[in-house]
């Protein structure tokens, strides 16, 4: 029966898309008498099929050989389109993770938007992102993962654009949209480029290719330049971030998905395809270097933000740059496992952060303080989502980040350990900082009544707590730990020593505001970090510049060259008409000495040609 | 080479009859003009007649035909311009100018 399980494994993404289609009918335009709540429920039952169902699945998977099946999608001359699945102990993993983290989002928002009508809406598309990231993780075809990149790129759109009457909702709904769809696009210009040379898009077979490939190394290099443009995009690295700060518009819950899972899920493609980018050091030096610049740019950008919700997602894209780091220095499992520790952490931060913003409606850490007393609760998710996060042992950030570090010491990277740490410490120090704001300090106005949210948030938050504390064990009975004695190694202890000095630093600078104003660097500097390096600037004064200027031209050069030169047809012959009718004079003795011209030319003409003896010779 | 003077005289007469044809005012001159082209093209027929068949003579015959049907021809014009004088009270070839453009 557990196999049964297993080799349906790909009906887990058909359950929330399902309870998709199950809860619109309860949109207010369709069934207006009975309230939006339905539409939550139902999709909370598929949600909970779909992570039970996956639950059994990976305890039928669990030291099994990865089973594979494919399903025919398309068949024309000598093509062949298939979506073949990979149901395998770390693909079910990841499916248990992401169909849990929306298990638990979905009761989250139950609470939170308990005064929203647009339920259905709002739980469709959480289905729909549900679906499109389990068919990610199951599916073993990186066409296929960037089928479903690009139906999470609409589902972006739809859902930061929830609330639609707000503009920013708009503007950060269509950054969001339009910055990952031209990642995907040129993922796909090397999705296309990949076939040909490789004669398959199984993620598997891609790695066989790539041991025996022999490509000139430009091909190489471009091809996977363009394979982690995609990923570059979705997971928010330099330079195009952007959007994932003006995502943090959307409703919070969602923001909790996003940042825990929907983010690492371009990773996941990312990672999947190590092999191949393997193929071209530069690629691994171009990956590396992208991921260590966000790493350190975002970690700064983190500490100098005031809205908690934009400190939270720029670390999203600080910890994706290690993830980055991880697969440019080719340690594909070291990325998984900072995914899936990483993924708990942010779950928890953010579902904290949700629980503080709902009850003092105030997102900026200056106004909020003192809440340590009245909301023990939400201060310690935070609390352990941050040192889950950051590397501080005994929970999961450490071993990820360690492992990480090892390898990168075996091959004598010094310079992107430095990077590390250094990321590590900011990351402390910008979570500590949040708190000791937060939670520590004066009470002030916005949090002077702070009660803990409903049930329904506090359970999800303290469930995704509990998983941040028990990663440890889990990772333990996985066999994934080294023993303890191993684990004080030196790159340990330099790991924690970083994580402890920035989160003791933070929390001191900050935890006493009102005796000491904490003045670190230049108000200039600050403020390029608090405007995330003007990015917005930078874009509009180039690629959007170049791209109004190229629209704007084209415009003026269809509206008047290309219309003028066929209305210009249409003018020459109405004009030639006006003129020409002048040529009907009214007087019969114009019309004869017309037809008289006519005859002489036409008789000159003829004899010109016809005539038998040249005229020369007359 | 005598058929060819008459020719020329024939192409000049016609010419002149065409200058006046197109230049004159008045409606009775230009009815006047086609008359000095008939004759010219009567000339034609003579000479050719003289000089190309003088067996059969066949010039001569159209050129009593054409004598004939240009006094009728004559004659509707002369009643066509007597019927514009009656409504406009002129004979100004200029004045006719109404079904233009």
């Amino acid at each position: 029966m557990t196999d049964f399980w297993l080799s349906s494994a790909w009906l887990v993404p058909l359950y929330p898309l399902a309870g998709a289609l199950l809860g619109l009918p309860w949109s207010p335009g369709i069934i207006r008498r009975t309230g939006p709540r339905p539409a939550g429920y139902v999709n909370l039952l598929t949600t909970l099929a779909a992570f039970v169902h996956s639950v059994l699945g990976l305890l039928a998977a669990w030291g099994q050989p990865a089973q594979r099946l494919e399903l025919s999608w398309l068949q024309v001359a000598d093509l062949t389109i298939a979506l073949p699945f990979e149901l395998s102990a770390l693909s079910l993993g990841a499916a248990v993770v992401i169909t849990g983290v929306n298990l638990l989002v979905q009761i989250y928002a139950i609470g939170y938007l308990e005064m929203d009508w647009g339920w259905a809406r709002f739980y469709a598309l959480l289905a729909l992102f549900e679906a499109g990231m389990t068919a990610i993780v199951l599916g073993d075809s990186v066409f296929f993962g960037y089928m479903m990149l690009e139906i999470l790129t609409l589902g972006t759109y739809l859902i930061v654009g929830y609330w639609f009457n707000q503009p920013l909702v708009v503007t950060g709904a269509r950054d969001a949209f339009l910055t990952k769809r031209v990642g995907d696009l040129v993922l796909l210009m090397a999705v296309i480029a990949l076939y040909p040379l490789a004669g398959t898009w199984s993620f598997s077979e891609l790695a066989d290719w790539a041991e025996q490939a022999t490509l000139s190394s430009t091909t190489a290099a471009l091809l996977g330049l363009g394979l982690i443009a995609g990923p570059m995009s979705k997971c928010a690295q330099f330079p195009l971030h952007l959007w994932l700060d003006e995502a943090m518009e959307g409703p919070l819950p969602t923001s909790i998905l996003r940042n825990a899972t929907v983010v690492p899920v371009g990773a996941w493609v990312l990672i999947k395809l190590v092999p191949v980018l393997s193929l071209s050091p530069l690629v691994c030096q171009v990956t590396i270097a992208v991921g260590a610049i966000t790493a350190v740019g975002s970690g700064l950008i983190a500490c100098a933000q005031i809205d908690i919700k934009r400190v939270l997602s720029y670390l999203v894209s600080a910890f994706m740059g290690l993830v980055f780091i991880a697969v440019g220095a080719q340690q594909a499992g070291a990325a998984f496992f900072l995914l899936l520790t990483y993924s708990l952490a942010m779950a928890t931060l953010m579902a904290a952060a949700g629980s503080i913003i709902l009850t003092c409606i105030t997102q900026d850490v200056t106004q909020l303080g003192g809440l340590w007393s009245r909301r023990p609760i939400t201060g310690l998710s935070f609390l352990i989502g941050t040192l889950g996060l950051i590397a501080m042992p005994p929970l999961g950030g450490f071993w990820s980040m360690r492992s990480l570090v090892n390898g990168l010491w075996q091959a004598g990277d010094w310079g992107l350990i430095v990077v590390v740490l250094g990321v590590n410490w900011l990351m402390a120090f910008g979570l500590m900082r949040a708190f000791a704001l937060i939670f520590t300090g004066p009470v002030q106005v916005m949090s002077a009544r702070a009660p803990e949210p409903i049930w329904l948030m506090v359970i999800p938050m303290m469930v995704l707590t509990g998983l941040t504390l028990h990663i440890p064990f889990i990772l333990k009975s996985l066999a994934l730990l080294p023993v303890w004695q191993a684990a004080v190694s030196s790159a340990g202890l330099l790991l924690f020593w970083s994580a402890f000095m920035g989160a003791v630093i933070g929390y001191l600078l900050y935890s006493n505001r009102q005796r000491f104003q904490p003045k670190l660097l230049p108000q200039w500097l600050v403020d390029l970090f608090a405007y995330d390096f003007y990015t917005p600037t930078l874009y509009r004064n180039t690629v959007v510049l170049a791209v109004a200027a190229l629209a704007r031209l084209g415009d003026w050069l269809d509206r008047y060259v290309v219309d003028g030169l066929v209305n210009f047809v249409g003018i020459a012959s109405l004009a030639g008409g006006e003129t020409l009718k002048y040529g009907n004079s009214g007087r019969s003795q114009f019309y004869l000495l017309t037809i008289a011209v006519c005859v002489v030319l036409v008789t000159l003409f003829m004899g010109w040609l016809y005539l038998p003896v040249p005229l020369g010779d007359l | 080479m005598q058929l060819e003077y008459y020719l020329l005289l024939a192409a000049a007469l016609f010419c002149i009859g065409v200058f006046g044809l197109v230049t004159s005012r008045n409606a009775i001159r230009v009815l006047m003009s086609i008359e000095l082209m008939l004759n010219a093209v009567n000339i034609n027929l003579m000479a050719f007649s003289n000089y190309l068949d003088p067996q059969g003579i066949k010039g001569q015959v159209f050129a009593v035909f054409v004598i004939t049907i240009a006094a009728a021809e004559a004659a509707v014009g002369l009643a066509i311009v007597l019927s514009i004088y009656r409504n406009r009270d002129t004979v100004d070839m200029e004045q006719f100018n109404l079904l233009k453009w």
